[in-house]
């Protein structure tokens, strides 16, 4: 019988939808570093000489990856793992910028439809055999196969042509300015044709680390590849699966870990203690709180913008998340360079509030239904709060938490909400991130609809001009802060604990962990 | 003899029957849809209805209780949505962990509860009847769950005695192993030993009421053929009777302590079954369960026949 | 001397739970501050004059939301208790007083709920009839049948055959008739105790449910709830996890003493009889 090889799993980490600050039971830890990218106040001064003695590591997960197969799966745990069992042709660096990976250059046709990639030589996969172009065609078909979810992202690519052993071409339909991001994701891995029917369970790919042994639900072993084009520095990577965050502190400070992420109000546990380095990212990810424009009093403009003047997001975010995040006023982090700082469009005035309220004729009150996904403490947390604040200018909104299965199919797939809390994750193309706000778009659960929006979401794919296309962006960014389709809280900070002799840790702009330049100092 | 052995094991199968039905329907109500769920947010119209389809959800419900019942009968409890791997291998992984738990809580348990027990009922109405008492009632209203959290804190976060998380097996040291599950045990032994202490309490002190064991003299009988005759069958029954009445409750406790302990045992794999809607490895366990239970009942009675034939089958259950 | 004793038990038991309910009827009428309202500038206060147990999370006042919930408490106690053992004595007094086939069906749908851990049959309910207060007391309820029907069962089954009972019988008495008129005024102690003793267990599952977040929803307080709220906190604020777990403990501790109490002077009476 054909195993049921489609990847189901509610990936709490899923795809867009990211939570940040949620640890408890056995949800989300990943998410903590999730996206996070650059401006990392790495504090690994004092000693960066490497330790020759110590080389294996241990860190935490909160959840088991969803197999270890890259072209079968959504969830953010698998892509964490296998980012380091297999490579990509093209890698991202901490700070968004592109650099070789399989591929050791790459060269884009004058009218942008066709990519030409030269192959790295002599590198070998996990059972020994040479990969080739062959290796990468295949792997690409695998990835826009029926049983792949991501295959409709890449339904652009019409051709792959292999030229030689270590060229290979990619042909468009349609031209997309930010092509060449779509070869850095961890789920465009190459993979070993014949051990693809057991990847999930035994994956085979070129990258710097091979699987070694995993028990779920207990730990999952990677060892060092070592034929790989650029050797990692540690032998063994141990994850152990520990859902609850309290246990990862504890093992951290018992010397049992020597990574995890932490949430806000864990990190003063590490504070001033030089045995621990404390990371800082900022994430490439938004948190906020969606507004169902199909609801009557929330098709009004006034009464979003209400709900927006009525809540104080700096102590919002204080509460919530210790105040481990910046404040935004449009669906945009502030990490990607196409930001535009729109705070001051709406401030927290609960005068004002009241005052558009009754505007909009619900001077009496108003009462919602708010939706909260219980995998997502955080998310629990800042509805409360929310609601609680909601409360003084008249607005009642009762709160149902829902499990993420009821959230999926009736909040986000449904749209049977008022308001609700979530997180959105933003890709290396910041027009995954905002496309949703189109009119027709699957995933506008927002059920927003503007004329200038849509359009701009069209120009935006094929303006080749980099400053006219971050001046529509920046268009965009505004008119979401003035139209208020939601209350955007904040873009989260990613924290990240490890034991101070840990080196070379950094976070990616695309949720990954990056192991292999990782390092014990002396 | 041969008509209750054949007759029990007829109502069981019965019961188990009416168990999997059950569960099935109940599990058929839950909202949420695997499909959606193994998709997220990148569900297209088309392709849920591709993979609902070839997950075999679109059946009527009897329709997939029957494919269920009849891989069920053949030793196939159907692959998990979440693993992609067949449950009763899931169920068999995990088995070691909550075995381990449930026997070493017990072989806590069970002396403790033994030695209070029968001291208490000895010195009934002393201070030791008292203190046992009390024991057993605070162990009673004590919630596992709260006394697992403090655990927790005080003595492996504060004191550092015994590892935060996880299962060490046994192939990596008995005493490691042993280690990693002691506190957990420690927390579900608390919980049992209110019920233990009341059950020994109170058939030491119907025994010692009854006193046969003067009444066999009087018949003649050797006091070591009266210690083997009913000492020792009360020995063979205590236990089982123990075993039997506790399992429930010790499977239960397990879903709360290994999910704080970040065991993995099949609490955990229940807890996640339950939160991922993952259906067929969340029947799996049910029926695993509650099998069990139904099993170890059925064979406690069968036994209970053989050994006592005096019993009377039925009564009240406390 | 042995009355006495019984009675030092009864007598505490009873302590307990007149604080606990006391608690209960002073918070409908007065309560230190609103419980549900948040001061997120004040979060994480120490135990003070204002603030008895001190603040959770968003600076809500412990004491009041402790106050609060033991209404919650004691409701989904009585109330699903009372539930389950009406339908429970229903179906245990049909198994008892038909033959063959519908009894032995009956009991062994009734062994089926029995095999169930408790706490998985209850999330198993919750997640078909949803989260909340009145899906948790049903659910609690559905639990507390089978309990109830096994011992009603062997009750009445013992009492059938009791000399009056057949007196009864054969003066043409009808079949309810004999029930409610001979057989449960006999067995009302008895299910008056396992009555008391359940109210505990009752009470215990309902902060399961909300520890595991099936139960009570936020922002409303429940003892469990605030268990699972303050699981977050246990290496920050392990205070946090006492208040509500020692009045928790307290109430079950209370009502199970009373139904102990009651059930040994039974045995007693029964004893000497």
């Amino acid at each position: 019988m054909k195993r049921l090889k489609i990847a189901v799993f509610i990936s709490l980490l899923a795809v867009f939808l990211v939570a940040c600050g949620s640890n408890e039971g056995g949800e989300s830890n990943s998410d903590e570093t999730e996206n996070a990218a650059q401006a990392g106040t790495t504090e690994l001064d004092e000693s960066t000489e490497m330790n020759t003695e110590k080389k294996e590591l241990n860190m935490a997960l909160s959840v088991d990856p969803d197999g270890l197969d890259p072209h079968r799966t959504t969830a953010a745990s698998t892509f964490q793992v296998t980012n380091n069992i297999y490579d990509t042709l093209v890698k991202v660096t901490p700070d968004g910028e592109f650099e070789a990976g399989l591929a050791e250059s790459w060269k884009v046709s004058e009218d942008g439809l066709t990519i030409t990639f030269t192959l790295r030589d002599g590198v070998v996969f996990h059972n020994g055999r040479e990969m080739t172009a062959e290796d990468v065609k295949y792997s690409f078909n695998r990835l826009m196969d029926e049983e792949s979810p991501r295959a409709g992202d890449f339904a652009n690519i019409i051709e792959i042509n292999v030229i030689d052993e270590l060229t290979i071409e990619f042909v468009t339909e349609e031209l997309n300015v930010a092509l060449l991001s779509d070869f850095a994701y961890p789920w465009t891995a190459i993979v070993a044709q014949e051990a693809s029917e057991e990847l999930r369970n035994q994956p085979v790919g070129t990258g710097p680390f091979m699987l070694e042994e995993w028990i779920p639900q207990q730990q999952l072993v990677l060892t060092k590849n070592e034929k790989h084009y650029d050797p990692a520095l540690l032998e063994t990577i141990t994850f152990n699966m520990m859902p609850d965050a309290t246990s990862q502190v504890s093992a951290l400070q018992a010397g049992e870990l020597d990574v995890i992420a932490v949430t806000g109000d864990l990190v003063s546990q590490f504070e001033g203690n030089d045995a621990f380095t404390i990371l800082e990212n900022e994430a490439n990810s938004i948190q906020l709180m969606a507004m169902n424009t199909a609801n009557e009093a929330l098709g009004d403009e006034r009464v979003r913008q209400a709900i927006n003047y009525a809540v104080n997001k700096e102590a919002l975010i204080e509460t919530v998340w210790w105040g481990y995040g910046q404040e935004i006023g449009s669906h945009y982090p502030p990490i990607l360079k196409e930001y535009v700082d729109t705070n001051d469009v709406i401030t927290y005035d609960p005068e004002q509030a009241k005052e558009l309220l009754a505007d909009a004729g619900y001077a009496d009150g108003l009462e919602l239904d708010m939706y909260l996904p219980a995998s997502y403490p955080a998310y629990v947390d800042a509805g409360q709060v929310i609601a609680d604040e909601l409360g003084n200018v008249g607005i009642t909104a009762n709160i149902e938490i829902v499990e993420w299965a009821t959230w999926l199919s009736d909040i986000y797939a449904g749209r049977q909400y008022d308001l609700t809390v979530v997180g959105h994750t933003g890709r290396l193309d910041p027009y995954v991130l905002l496309s949703r706000y189109h009119t027709d778009s699957e995933e506008n659960y927002f059920n927003y609809s503007n004329e200038r929006v849509d359009e701009i979401l069209t120009l935006v794919q094929e303006e080749q001009d980099d400053t006219k296309r971050m001046a529509l962006y920046e268009e965009l960014q505004e008119i979401l802060a003035e139209e208020v389709p939601a209350f955007y809280i904040q873009s989260p900070t990613a924290l990240t604990v490890t034991s101070s002799d840990v080196a070379g840790y950094e976070a990616y702009p695309i949720d990954i962990y990056e192991m292999k330049d990782v390092y014990f100092t002396n | 003899m041969l008509n209750f052995i054949v007759k029990r094991l007829f109502s069981g199968l019965v019961v188990l029957f009416f168990i999997s039905l059950v569960t099935f329907i109940v599990l058929m109500w839950i909202p949420g849809d695997p499909a959606l769920l193994s998709l997220g947010t990148d569900a297209t119209p088309e392709k849920l209805a591709e993979l609902r389809e070839s997950m075999g959800l679109n059946l009527p419900w009897y329709e997939q209780y029957y494919q269920w019942l009849t891989g069920f009968l053949v030793g196939n409890l159907g692959n998990s949505y979440v693993f992609g791997e067949d449950v009763f291998t899931l169920l068999v992984q995990r088995l070691p962990v909550t075995i381990s738990l449930a026997v070493l809580s017990m072989a806590i348990a069970i002396p403790i509860a033994i030695v209070i027990g029968v001291l208490s009922a000895i010195y009934k109405e002393q201070w030791i009847d008292y203190i046992a008492r009390s024991v057993m009632q605070l162990g009673d209203a004590m919630p596992q769950f709260w006394l697992a959290l403090v655990f927790l804190v005080f003595f492996s976060a504060g004191l550092g005695w015994f590892p935060v998380a996880g299962f060490t097996p046994v192939e990596e040291g008995f005493f490691a192993s042993l280690h990693s599950i002691l506190l957990p045990s420690i927390v579900l032994a608390i919980g049992q030993i209110g019920p233990l202490i009341r059950i020994i309490r109170s058939s030491m002190l119907s025994s010692l009421e009854q006193d046969y064991m003067l009444m066999t003299s009087v018949n003649g009988f050797t006091k070591f053929r009266s210690i083997g005759k009913y000492a020792l069958r009360g020995a063979i029954i205590a236990p089982l009777t123990i075993i039997a009445m506790q399992l429930a409750g010790i499977l239960g406790g397990a879903v709360l302590v290994e999910s704080i302990f970040a065991l993995p045992g099949l609490g955990r794999l229940l807890l996640m079954a339950v939160e991922q809607r993952d259906l067929i490895l969340l029947q799996g366990i049910v029926i695993f369960v509650t099998g069990t239970v139904v099993v170890v009942n059925m064979v406690t009675d069968i036994l209970y026949q053989i050994v006592n034939p005096m019993i009377r089958f039925g009564g009240s259950h406390e | 001397m042995s009355k006495l004793k019984d009675n030092k038990l009864l007598v505490f038991g009873l302590i307990l739970v007149m604080i606990v309910i006391s608690i209960c009827v002073v918070s409908f009428f007065y309560l230190p501050h609103d419980p549900n309202a948040m001061n997120t500038s004040d979060r994480f206060q120490s135990p003070s004059i204002e603030y008895l147990l001190g603040t959770d999370q968003f600076g809500r006042d412990i004491f009041s939301r402790i106050m609060v919930s033991s209404q919650y408490a004691l409701l989904i106690g009585l109330v699903s208790v009372t539930l389950g053992s009406f339908l429970g004595l229903i179906l245990g007094a049909i198994a008892a007083t038909s033959k063959g086939f519908v009894q032995s069906i009956l009991m062994r749908i009734i062994d089926g709920f029995m095999a169930f851990p408790g706490i998985l049959l209850a999330m198993m309910l919750v997640a078909v009839l949803g989260k909340g207060l009145w899906n948790a007391v049903i659910a609690i309820a559905i639990f507390m049948v089978p309990v109830f029907a096994r011992l009603s069962y062997s009750l009445v089954l013992d009492q059938k055959n009791n000399l009056y009972v057949k007196a009864a019988k054969s003066y043409g008495a009808s079949k309810g008739r004999i029930i409610f008129k001979h057989i449960l005024p006999t067995i009302l102690p008895r299910l008056i105790t396992q009555f008391s003793a359940s109210i505990g267990s009752a009470i215990l599952i309902e902060s399961s449910l909300s520890f595991l977040g099936l139960g009570v929803q936020p922002p409303d307080a429940s003892w469990g709830l605030m268990l699972s709220e303050s699981r977050q906190y246990t290496l920050t604020y392990p205070f946090l996890a006492f208040p509500s777990g020692i009045i928790l403990i307290i109430t079950v501790l209370g009502f199970n003493l009373i139904g102990d109490a009651l059930n040994d002077s039974m045995v007693k009476r029964r004893a000497s009889a």
